[in-house]
């Protein structure tokens, strides 16, 4: 409550100017950065309104949903259909320990889907509430910028409204991008990929990201055939090669195809399903195709050249380290901006935003050691740089710390799959500069390592933790966690 | 270490701009290792008796002859083969010494005269449990998975054998391992029952066998108070290892072995009771820790009997067995164990006639360095009844060959070890509890979640997450962290990492979350749950309540 007067106060001081607008803030845009920065925008007192387009699982020029990407089509959908697809090699698994189970069970995609979809529709609500909460107007309709200080907004029936604003934030996010070959209307990308109607048995993705890896991961642990092509000699392009070779050969290990140094040249319709046609010349059969071959941000429609906002060559909104486009009362935030495209990067620049803005206190987001994790089946997680990247900016020797071990519970199950751990460290200064783990609970692990990392930690203090007995490592006493037994072995 | 086990290839590598050349600490004392093989003359008719002398040349640098060096046929003579001792004698050997063993002979239940290489954490602890909490964890994920569109002809049925069966070639395996572990270090394992004859002299089985410093590292085992009937309790060691799985089982304790147990036997559908004396599990937790994860044991079917001490176990005619409390009797069981603690070792060891202090439990009572009342007698593990984790016994036996073998007197560092119980759901905790951080630093900020996780919301099953982190007020030090729920002692270890390191609230506050995971929660907590503070008239702690603010 005393935060609240201290604001009124401030406010006041500025009601001349402040009367001038019908918002302090206009938000075009509800995804996870429009969301938080309205919300906590308005927690400092502004007067702050929002549009967003009506809401769909599949999303276009003229469809989305409160929520944005990352709640109706990007993790959160994701990471539920991970869960079910994880359960099919669970299943496998449970035989060895004793477990009778029918030779094959019933795996029913259209009532996950349903599921799916609930929960999207109730997220969805719990944003709306959120907003509604935090005293943010929601406007459903396509949002425009028809000036430094104007934003208009198509509603359902095609009226449009005017509304002024002190500040624009543009956070529209961005959408799969699908590569012009023949017969390309033939694939589909994650947006329907989340949505389909009947589960493949038979899949071909293109693309080496990890939208492409997390897909063939679910599809074949729900039992379908993939085949995972790519442009380069393995996945996962920016991440460290010597994980990107241990996820490749995981991913293997659990039956996906893979075909390195690959791209798609024509799609054919035929008879017997999708005719995929490769630059080898080789033919694939498949019931879906995925291009899962990037994103574009979405400021086609925006209106933002007629204004003067700059874009950059991908169409990205271009701004300053606080976010600020070349125009001072317009601002952009999450994926349009292409920076470092995950929701929670969104959520700290719609928080730092708002402190910006509205708290008074200039932030800037902190982009150094930000963890995140590809939920391929066994998951990858990483904080930090790679070992490529350490070695290009150390100064000195790098020192980079590998184990492999096989996770105690396959021991038992007789799973082929060994759990990788790495660290790199600066040989001179003993602080680590970037942990990756592959195996299962990778992304759990990590995000206490990565508190770590984001103070410095060095590798003495990671090998002065004692493990409790945690998870599966089979390394050294057993019965303690992969992870420190890592340390303290080297 | 990890790279003598065979399935694990930890590998260090020093990357200069242009070169790559890998190297190996460890690989570094090879040199010595091999000395071991050198036996120049032997002063005692053991086989394998090694020189000190020749020893001490070779290591100049860490053993300075200062007075004529006595010759002894072991640098290290450890008595017990567990977590603790094979690591103090491997690293002992590593560094340089000669290393002798001795361990029991095998078996899955162990008494005064069985044990077997590898100790309670691989034979009947920490792994055969971890196995069984897997197999039994599965009826859950069955459950998790209808949710999620699997669906099953027939309820899955559980063979307890061949879990048994599939368990007990898993500890075999590792047993192995182990022996082929203390042999590539160049250790010698003796078989047999070690007992100590004077400061420098170990009996195994008649033969003598002298040692410049002696470690004790034999463990603990169950203890079950003596009442009427107490012949037909099991203890943890025959629960893992039972013929058939109990129908119905009456757990009689509340502590982290009690609690694995009933979630193992509920994870494969026997009725499990649990007996506690107190209100609550697991004393000694997190107050709200305890509450929590005893809720979540009730909404998984345990029904937990609070408050109540057992007073015998009677047999019926039919084979079944009672057990009677100070509240009454409840029939019908199949199997009764008691989880009620655990004592040291230290029983016809020849301790207390060469002067070993004993704690009053019959613990043996070391300084700092793990060292006894008989400077060259050493202990570490559970034995020493510090904290009796696999971990700690870990650390204290690296430290002993530090201290003695590396010229560098090393302290085992008790401070923020973290911790886990295999209950289901899972507890992860580091550092103090809420109470303990009031009692220590008065003025706290304790910041709570409570929420139901996303695969949950699918499922539909009633599973929830309890996350706990108590922060310094004044400094802005995290002091604790304490979570219940899936995944728990994952996302700890990451955690542990940073609390050891002494970071601050702020710091996880700029770390970036992983979306979407549980452990992004605790670098999400906003507001405080509560502010407690010392009110300085009464030197009393307030607790100042604050809606939170659920944004």
């Amino acid at each position: 409550m005393a935060r609240k007067m201290l604001i009124d106060g401030e406010l006041e001081k500025h009601s001349e100017e402040e009367t001038r607008y019908d918002f302090d803030l206009f938000v075009i845009g509800a995804g996870s950065g429009g969301v938080r920065a309205s919300r906590f925008s308005a927690q400092y007192g502004a007067k702050v309104g929002i549009c967003e387009l009506p809401f769909h699982p599949i999303s276009t020029e003229v469809i989305g949903g409160v929520g944005g990407t990352c709640v109706i089509r990007g993790c959160v959908p994701k990471k539920i259909l991970v869960y079910g697809a994880t359960f099919g090699s669970e299943l496998e698994d449970a035989r060895s320990y004793g477990w009778e189970l029918n030779e094959k069970i019933d795996f029913n995609w259209k009532k996950l889907l349903h599921k799916k979809t609930e929960e999207i529709v109730r997220l969805n609500g719990i944003y709306k509430r959120l907003l509604s909460n935090a005293g943010v107007k929601l406007f459903e309709g396509e949002g425009k910028v028809v000036g430094p200080n104007e934003v208009e907004v198509i509603q359902l029936d095609g009226t449009k409204i005017s509304y002024s604003a002190k500040h624009i934030l543009i956070a529209t996010g961005s959408r799969a991008q699908r590569p012009s070959i023949p017969g390309q209307e033939l694939a589909i990308t994650s947006d329907e990929a989340l949505s389909l109607e009947e589960l493949p048995k038979r899949a071909v993705i293109l693309g080496g990201g990890y939208i492409a890896v997390e897909f063939a991961s679910i599809w074949r642990g729900m039992g379908a055939t993939v085949d995972l092509c790519f442009r380069k000699e393995l996945p996962l392009r920016g991440f460290d090669d010597e994980m990107r070779a241990v996820v490749a050969r995981t991913l293997e290990g659990r039956g996906i195809t893979m075909h390195p140094g690959t791209t798609l040249t024509e799609l054919v319709k035929t008879e017997d399903g999708i005719k995929v046609r490769t630059n080898h010349g080789e033919e694939l059969l498949a019931d879906v195709v995925l291009f899962a071959t990037g994103r574009a941000p979405n400021t086609k429609r925006l209106n933002l050249e007629a204004v003067g906002v700059e874009l950059d060559k991908t169409g990205a909104v271009k701004v300053d380290e606080y976010s600020r486009t070349n125009l001072p009362s317009i601002w952009a935030i999450g994926d349009v901006t292409n920076r470092m495209n995950l929701t929670p990067v969104a959520l700290m620049e719609g928080t730092c935003f708002a402190k910006t803005v509205f708290g008074g206190q200039p932030s800037k987001p902190d982009y150094s050691n930000v963890p995140c994790a590809v939920f391929c089946i066994p998951p990858l997680s990483v904080v930090g740089l790679s070992e490529e990247q350490a070695i290009e900016q150390a100064n000195g020797d790098v020192l980079a710390f590998t184990s492999t071990f096989n996770p105690m519970k396959n021991t038992i199950s007789g799973r082929q799959e060994k759990t990788v751990m790495k660290l790199v460290v600066d040989g001179e200064t003993d602080k680590v500069l970037g942990a990756s783990m592959c195996g299962p609970d990778a992304a759990e692990i990590m995000q206490g390592i990565a508190v770590a990392l984001k103070c410095g930690a060095t590798k003495a203090q990671f090998d002065s933790t004692v493990s409790g007995p945690t998870f599966q490592s089979l390394c050294s006493s057993l019965c303690f966690s992969a992870f420190i037994s890592f340390f303290t072995c080297l | 270490m990890a790279a003598s086990l065979g399935n694990s290839s930890p590998t260090l590598q020093i990357l200069c701009k242009k070169c790559k050349f890998p190297i190996n600490p460890f690989f570094s004392f090879s040199h010595y290792n091999k000395s071991h093989n050198l036996d120049s003359f032997s002063s005692f008719s053991h086989p394998l008796t090694r020189s000190y002398c020749r020893r001490s040349t070779i290591r100049a640098d860490s053993t300075n002859a200062v007075e004529p060096p006595r010759k002894y046929d072991f640098d290290l003579f450890t008595i017990g083969a567990g977590s603790g001792g094979v690591r103090a004698s491997r690293f002992a050997a590593n560094l340089g010494a000669s290393v002798a063993i001795c361990e029991l002979p095998f078996a899955t239940v162990s008494s005064d005269s069985t044990g077997g290489v590898g100790g309670t954490c691989v034979l009947r602890g920490c792994v055969p449990k971890k196995l069984l909490v897997y197999a039994s964890k599965y009826s859950h994920e069955f459950e998790e998975s209808c949710g999620f569109g699997w669906k099953y002809a027939a309820e899955p049925e559980h063979d307890w054998s061949t879990l048994i069966a599939n368990k007990n070639a898993e500890i075999q395996r590792l047993t192995g391992i182990y022996k082929s572990t203390l042999k590539n270090a160049g250790v010698e394992l003796i078989g047999g029952r070690g007992k100590i004859v004077d400061p420098h002299t170990v009996d195994v089985d008649g033969k003598l066998y002298s040692a410049k410093n002696i470690l004790i590292s034999v463990g603990g085992r169950p203890f079950i108070p003596d009442i009427p009937g107490s012949e037909y309790v099991i203890d943890s060691d025959a629960a893992l290892d039972l013929p058939s799985k109990p129908k119905k089982i009456a757990i009689v304790g509340g502590g982290y072995i009690a609690v694995e147990f009933a979630g193992i036997f509920n994870g494969l559908k026997s009725d499990v009771h649990v007996f506690i004396r107190q209100k609550t599990v697991l004393r000694g937790f997190d107050e709200e820790i305890r509450d929590f994860v005893g809720e979540q044991m009730l909404l998984r079917g345990i029904e937990i009997h609070t408050e109540q001490s057992p007073q015998a176990i009677i047999k019926s005619s039919d084979g079944s067995l009672s057990l009677k409390t100070n509240k009454g009797t409840i029939d019908g069981f199949s199997h009764i164990m008691f989880a009620t603690g655990r004592k040291p070792n230290t029983k016809n060891l020849g301790l207390e006639s060469v002067g070993v202090k004993l704690k009053e439990n019959g613990a043996i009572e070391v300084d700092e360095y793990s060292q006894t009342s008989v400077p060259s007698i050493w202990a570490v593990g559970d034995v020493t009844d510090r904290i009796n984790l696999t971990p700690v016994a870990l650390m204290e036996g690296g430290a002993l060959a530090k201290t003695l073998f590396a010229n560098k007197p090393t302290k085992p560092e008790y401070r923020a070890v973290p911790s886990a119980v295999f209950s289901q759901p899972p507890i992860g905790q580091v550092g103090l509890t809420e109470e303990q951080a009031i009692k220590e630093y008065g003025d706290v900020d304790v910041y709570t979640a409570n929420f139901r996780p996303l695969k949950a919301t699918l499922s539909g099953l009633p599973d929830r997450i309890f996350m706990k982190l108590i922060a310094c007020a004044k400094t802005d030090k995290v002091l604790g962290l304490h979570i219940c729920g899936e995944d728990s002692p994952e996302i700890m270890q990451g955690f542990a990492v940073a609390v050891k390191a002494g970071l601050t609230k702020a710091d996880f506050d700029a770390t970036v979350g992983i979306h979407p995971t549980a452990a992004e929660e605790l670098v999400t907590m906003r507001t405080p749950t509560r502010k407690l503070r010392r009110t300085p008239s009464e030197g009393k702690t307030d607790s100042e309540f604050k809606a939170a603010a659920g944004v």
